[in-house]
């Protein structure tokens, strides 16, 4: 065989393990899932010992605190990213400064969500509640969104950036009307993602939303949301259909979040589409 | 049409000086062709022209442009304002990721036009300067990114002609199109010839020939010689101009 096949072949054959392994998860989650579903388990409250319990308030919570947490922090991480490639000086301090943003990264989420705690619900007397865990979902996201969104801004040629300059346009017009506009499709494809990883979190909101559920959704009502919900019933749940349960949770919070990245890749496709990028990028 | 005026211009990068006391004059409504070898300083000239050798770091200007008399290396300037009056295409022409329409009506609207029969207006005036109009109409709304890029140059010349500009800098505005687009934007220069002062930057010695009503040789940041265009290409006065035309260069 020619080398080039040789590799070829390790590389889809790794390709096809890992897709395997992903597929297996999905598949044992619908097993479970599917086994006893039925659609009032979306509209039902949990119930604690009995079986039949539903998500509704955890839907509810999961869909609200990432949308809040993305207002919070979308805004002000953007602001962050634009200030980064736009208006920062050239100098060495800026460079670890956004060293700095991408280390905050790796900072494990359950580090976050205990400094939250610590000033929320220890400090201020905050209840574990789905105000607490937005909060830390945004905190969460804040560096994700700078480092981000500073790197598609920074993919806009500079010849656009200067290009506009040159019309007499100032910075903060060119940003506005020419750089957000020119990342947008980007910057969407990316906020699937990032609504992804937050619809996903546990460790952050464990100890700032709590494992409980309210009667109302409110903003100190705790907010336990669908992948707390899961770990919760995975580990300690006490009801009969426990497996199934975790597993139907599972499933709708892998259909939410996979939702959210094909919908904002289609979004995102539908605008380069009519901005005919892709048709024909020429000269 | 803006008279421009260098008076012992430099432009450092950093240590590197990319020109070196250049002093000429241009008068209102004539084409400038500025040739030379690459990295002669030939940009940087008309980069300094809007202040947009500013935007690169380190970089440094010493001397005194006006610009109908008024001196716009002065630290008071206003940035905004003085690239509206002194407009610029690029080598690679810049479409930006919108609409035939919103490309050419992007700087009215910076400057605030808003009604919408003005800028349609402003729009089809500017299309039709650039020769651009009888390509487009009725495809307005379609994305500037689906022109060829001599279309695309052409929308750019529309762009910058629609804020009204005194003046108009041509940073090798047809090196990378092919010889029929490069054509009629040579046409178009011709055409812009007395109502606006234009400066053109080419390695098309021809096209120099053909387009200016002067010519400016650099060579290693200086202006090595400036004059009529007939003269420079058939009586240089400088051995080096000389040797420049004649391809003994390098």
């Amino acid at each position: 065989m020619k080398r080039g096949r040789r590799w070829y072949a390790v590389s889809a054959g790794i390709t096809v393990v890992a897709l395997a392994i992903v597929l297996w998860v999905l598949l044992l989650l619908a097993k479970d899932g599917l086994a006893g579903w039925h659609w009032s388990r979306l509209t039902r409250f949990p119930r604690e010992l009995r079986s039949g319990g539903g998500i509704a308030p955890e839907l509810v919570n999961t869909v609200s605190m990432v949308m809040l947490a993305e207002c919070f922090s979308a805004p002000v991480g953007m602001a962050v990213a634009v200030w980064l490639t736009d208006y920062a000086p050239p100098a060495a301090w800026v460079g670890w400064l956004k060293r700095v943003l991408i280390g905050f990264q790796s900072i494990p989420a359950i580090v976050v969500g205990l400094i939250v705690y610590q000033t929320l619900v220890d400090g201020l007397g905050w209840p574990l509640s789905v105000g607490s865990g937005t909060i830390a979902l945004a905190v969460l996201n804040l560096p994700a969104v700078a480092v981000l969104g500073a790197t598609v801004l920074s993919e806009v040629p500079g010849r656009l950036r200067e290009g506009s300059l040159a019309l007499g346009a100032t910075r903060i017009q060119t940003v506005w009307r020419l750089m957000l506009p020119a990342a947008l499709p980007a910057l969407i494809d990316q906020l699937g993602y990032s609504w992804a990883r937050l619809a996903g979190e546990t460790a952050a909101l464990i100890f700032t939303a709590g494992i409980n559920v309210g009667p109302r959704w409110g903003w100190f009502q705790p907010g336990e949301t669908l992948a707390v919900h899961f770990w919760y019933v995975r580990t300690e749940g006490a009801m009969p259909d426990w497996r199934m349960v975790a597993a139907a949770t599972g499933l709708v919070l892998v259909t939410i979040t996979a939702g959210a990245v094909l919908g904002a890749k289609l979004w995102a496709a539908r605008i380069l589409a009519k901005r005919g990028v892709g048709v024909s990028e020429r000269g | 049409m803006a008279a421009i005026t260098m008076e012992r211009v430099s432009v450092w990068y950093g240590r590197v000086k990319a020109l070196n006391d250049v002093s000429l004059e241009v008068e209102p409504g004539s084409v400038l062709a500025l040739i030379g070898p690459s990295g002669c300083g030939k940009s940087t000239l008309l980069r300094v022209l809007n202040r947009l050798v500013e935007r690169t770091p380190a970089a440094r200007v010493a001397g005194r442009v006006l610009i109908d008399g008024h001196d716009i290396l002065a630290p008071d300037v206003d940035l905004a304002l003085l690239r509206r009056r002194v407009g610029m295409i690029f080598q690679r022409p810049v479409s930006f990721p919108f609409s035939i329409f919103d490309n050419v009506a992007y700087g009215p609207r910076l400057h605030g036009m808003k009604n919408p029969h003005q800028l349609r207006r402003v729009v089809e005036g500017s299309l039709k300067q650039a020769a651009l109009w009888d390509e487009v109409r009725g495809k307005l709304r379609r994305p500037a990114h689906g022109l060829s890029g001599g279309q695309q140059q052409r929308l750019a010349l529309a762009r910058a002609l629609a804020v009204n500009p005194e003046a108009i800098l041509m940073d090798e505005p047809t090196s990378s199109l092919d010889p029929g687009s490069a054509a009629r934007i040579e046409e178009l220069v011709v055409h812009l010839k007395g109502q606006y002062t234009v400066l053109i930057v080419t390695h098309n010695l021809q096209q120099a020939a053909r387009v200016s009503d002067f010519t400016g040789f650099l060579d290693r940041g200086q202006l090595i010689e400036l004059g009529e265009t007939s003269q420079i290409f058939t009586a240089p006065r400088d051995r080096r101009t000389e040797a420049y035309l004649t391809g003994q260069f390098e």
